[in-house]
């Protein structure tokens, strides 16, 4: 039997397509329907329960606006590293390909482990970056990195830093690689300045890897889950909990599916709508 | 003709023995049997030695086994049991039970033990049995059983001019060895070694912790009928501001508190940073683990928790647990009938120094009896006391550990904070 050209694209599509609504729908769904099932054993039927919970907790409301901080500061500070060791990569550095494999290490380390190394690094007894500190003279007394209620959710982005910068330093690298040389060679031609270069030549280059870079990250640190967890657990307090280690909480240790689902539900949508510009611009080039 | 017969007859052994081996392949049943104890070394070897004993006795049974974390033990659980995927049988804590219960991820396992007679489950402490109960019928079979008492260390005792056969019997007693033990050793003007370690991350081993304080002290975390807080009496005031002023007003905790998990604090007594910690059973194997030079089983020595109002401390229970979704429920059985029996009991303690559920074990075994820690444990039993077994009970000990937390950082008094955490834990009740 031979199949008509016209409809040869869903032998193609459609085994990826069945795929997706297996990995990706159904769970989603479930999930969804989750979020609306009644809390109360043996109750059936479908409500708000959830959600109307959701705006009456103290906690999801902190959550919330933690995971807002996290979010912002690691993303900012990840396009900013992440710029800068793009640039200097992609400048004319000797043994580049070393230094491209030692920047692209952080992100190799898995979540957890990552948590885990760092959690002793911060260890006021044992650390070695309180030894450090304290070797070059820079402290008299070991800090106490993830309990100082002031430091924690610092000491959590510090890490964060670390760890996601090379993902953005990646896609902005290949950006700048894009970035015709002649432009560069015209505007010094006509007496721009590095710094003129880098703002007429170098961010126009990079706008769309910036918006792609952007909606990228903020969707993982969004469900930054890992590191968080294995460092502080959301202490001190609840001054470290984010959304993600927030309805990991309140699925596998509490059980409560339902509430854990609307958490997860109301972290989807954010995320979409955070993602509507990335999803705009693609749509715009097709 | 002879040769024709022995040929004939070599044939008839081979297909005998292909067939009788083809059949025993077929009748074979593969069983998931998951721990967290399968990811430490000392308790590994253990139960690899119990699996190939009971695999020696049961031939048609061959035991898969899936280590899972501590940490993400509920998780693997849960996720497998909501798939109905769980491996046949799992080991979790007796305080997860109920959340287990509830969603229907537990087994009943009555048909089971009524095969067995009626006297089966009489070789078991009483309390450890109703406690695996849901709706009054067994849903789970008890595995370890042990008190919470305090470990220190005899040398450094000594050191700081403490006699090591005479260990704190009060908290008051208790608060006086952990300033003398609070010292700077080396000279240098800064603290090296502190009197206390304990744990205070979120971490589930915090409540067997603070069990023997909030206890002691005369107070509860909940009411008799468990449905309000009981965080509003003076006593449980006293023992949540003693608990925070050791490491805030006294300094006899090392710093970095609120991230110390059992681990961390079992390295620090065995590093030698802390003098006393509550531990049980597990804590000399793994401190020698960690620090064999420190000869833990010889340097260590343990007492009871020691007392304000009245001796009380916590009890660790732990469960094995069939899932509903087993296709081989008798062999499943057979395995946890293995795993709990008297002889396998035994050999738990003998090689990872857990006290056994079972009262043949742990109230007349001589090993256990002339143990210098197990004796100590044993002797402590009936003033333990369990966590509350309710499925509500892991986010209120959450809601309990934040507001610590939150008082011990300094951002809240002890009395605010322990206000909100009993706020708090009504709301969750009144849900």
């Amino acid at each position: 039997m031979r199949i008509n050209d016209r409809y040869m694209w869903t032998v193609f599509v459609l085994p990826a397509f069945f795929l997706l609504i297996l990995v990706l729908g159904w769970p989603a769904i479930t999930s969804i329907l989750y979020s609306f099932q009644p809390t109360q054993a043996g109750a059936t039927g479908y409500t708000l329960a959830s959600y109307k919970s959701l705006l009456k907790d103290p906690f999801f409301k902190t959550t919330f606006w933690n995971t807002v901080v996290f979010v912002s500061f690691s993303v900012g500070s990840h396009m900013i590293l992440g710029l800068a060791v793009a640039m200097v990569l992609n400048s004319a550095l000797p043994a580049k390909p070393m230094f491209r494999v030692i920047a692209l290490l952080p992100w190799v380390v898995p979540d957890v482990v990552a948590g885990i190394i760092w959690k002793w690094m911060y260890n006021p007894i044992y650390g070695a970056l309180n030894d450090l500190l304290i070797k070059v003279g820079i402290l008299e007394n070991p800090v106490e990195w993830l309990s100082n209620p002031k430091l924690a959710m610092i000491s959590a982005i510090l890490v964060n830093l670390w760890r996601g910068f090379p993902f953005v330093m990646l896609i902005l690298l290949a950006g700048l690689q894009a970035i015709p040389r002649h432009l560069y060679e015209a505007a010094a031609i006509d007496g721009a300045s590095k710094l003129t270069q880098f703002i007429y030549v170098t961010l126009p280059g990079l706008r769309k890897m910036i918006v792609v870079a952007l909606a990228l990250d903020i969707v993982w640190e969004v469900r930054r889950f890992g590191l968080i967890q294995a460092m502080t657990q959301g202490g001190p307090g609840i001054l470290t909990e984010v959304l993600s280690t927030y309805t990991y909480k309140q699925y596998f240790q509490f059980f409560r599916f339902e509430y854990a689902s609307a958490i997860s539900v109301v972290m989807t949508v954010v995320l979409l709508m955070v993602s509507l510009p990335y999803i705009w611009m693609i749509s715009q080039e097709e | 003709m002879m040769k024709k017969y022995t040929a004939t007859a070599i044939v008839m052994a081979a297909a005998l023995t292909l067939f009788n081996f083809g059949g025993a392949l077929a009748d074979q049943v593969t069983l998931r049997f998951s721990d967290w104890h399968l990811t430490e070394d000392v308790w590994n070897k253990s139960l690899n030695e119990g699996m190939d004993i009971f695999q020696k006795e049961n031939p048609n049974i061959k035991v898969v086994q899936e280590p899972v974390s501590y940490a993400e033990k509920e998780t693997k659980y849960t996720v497998e049991s909501a798939a109905g995927r769980a491996p046949d049988v799992f080991h979790v804590h007796a305080f997860s039970l109920p959340m287990f219960f509830g969603k229907g991820f537990a087994k009943d396992l009555t048909p089971f033990i009524e095969k067995e007679g009626p006297k089966f489950l009489d070789a078991w402490y009483p309390l450890a049995i109703d406690l695996m109960k849901h709706n009054g019928k067994v849903h789970a079979m008890p595995g370890d059983y042990m008190t919470m008492v305090l470990f220190y260390n005899t040398e450094m005792f000594k050191d700081a001019g403490l006699d090591p056969n005479k260990p704190p019997k009060t908290w008051d007693e208790f608060l006086s060895y952990a300033k003398k033990l609070t010292r700077d050793t080396d000279g240098d003007g800064k603290v090296d070694q502190w009197g206390f370690g304990t744990v205070g991350a979120k971490s589930p081993g915090f409540s067997l912790r603070f069990g023997p304080f909030i206890w002691s002290f005369g107070a509860d975390y909940l009411t008799p009928d468990m449905k309000g807080s009981a965080l509003d009496t003076p006593e449980a005031k006293a023992a949540f501001a003693f608990f925070v002023e050791l490491y805030t007003k006294h300094k006899v905790v090392p710093p970095g508190l609120t991230a110390m998990n059992p681990q961390e604090v079992r390295t620090q007594l065995a590093q030698k940073k802390v003098a006393m910690i509550m531990g049980s059973g597990w804590t000399p194997p793994i401190v020698n683990k960690i620090n064999p030079a420190l000869n833990a089983f010889e340097v260590l020595s343990c007492a009871p928790a020691p007392v304000k109002v009245k001796p009380a401390t916590a009890i660790w229970l732990s469960s094995w647990v069939m899932s509903p979704n087993t296709k081989h429920p008798s062999e499943a059985w057979q395995l946890i009938k293995f795993l709990t029996a008297k002889d396998t009991e035994l050999k738990w303690f003998v090689d990872n120094r857990v006290t056994s559920s079972r009262k043949d074990v742990s109230g007349v075994a001589p090993e256990i009896l002339n143990d210098k820690f197990a004796s100590v444990m044993a002797s402590q039993l009936p003033n333990g006391k369990v966590e509350p077994q309710i499925p509500q009970w892991p986010e209120i000990m959450d809601t309990f550990t934040t507001s610590l937390q939150e008082a011990i950082v300094g951002m809240k008094t002890p009395d605010q904070a322990l206000g909100e955490a009993h706020q708090r834990i009504n709301a969750i009740l009144a849900r």
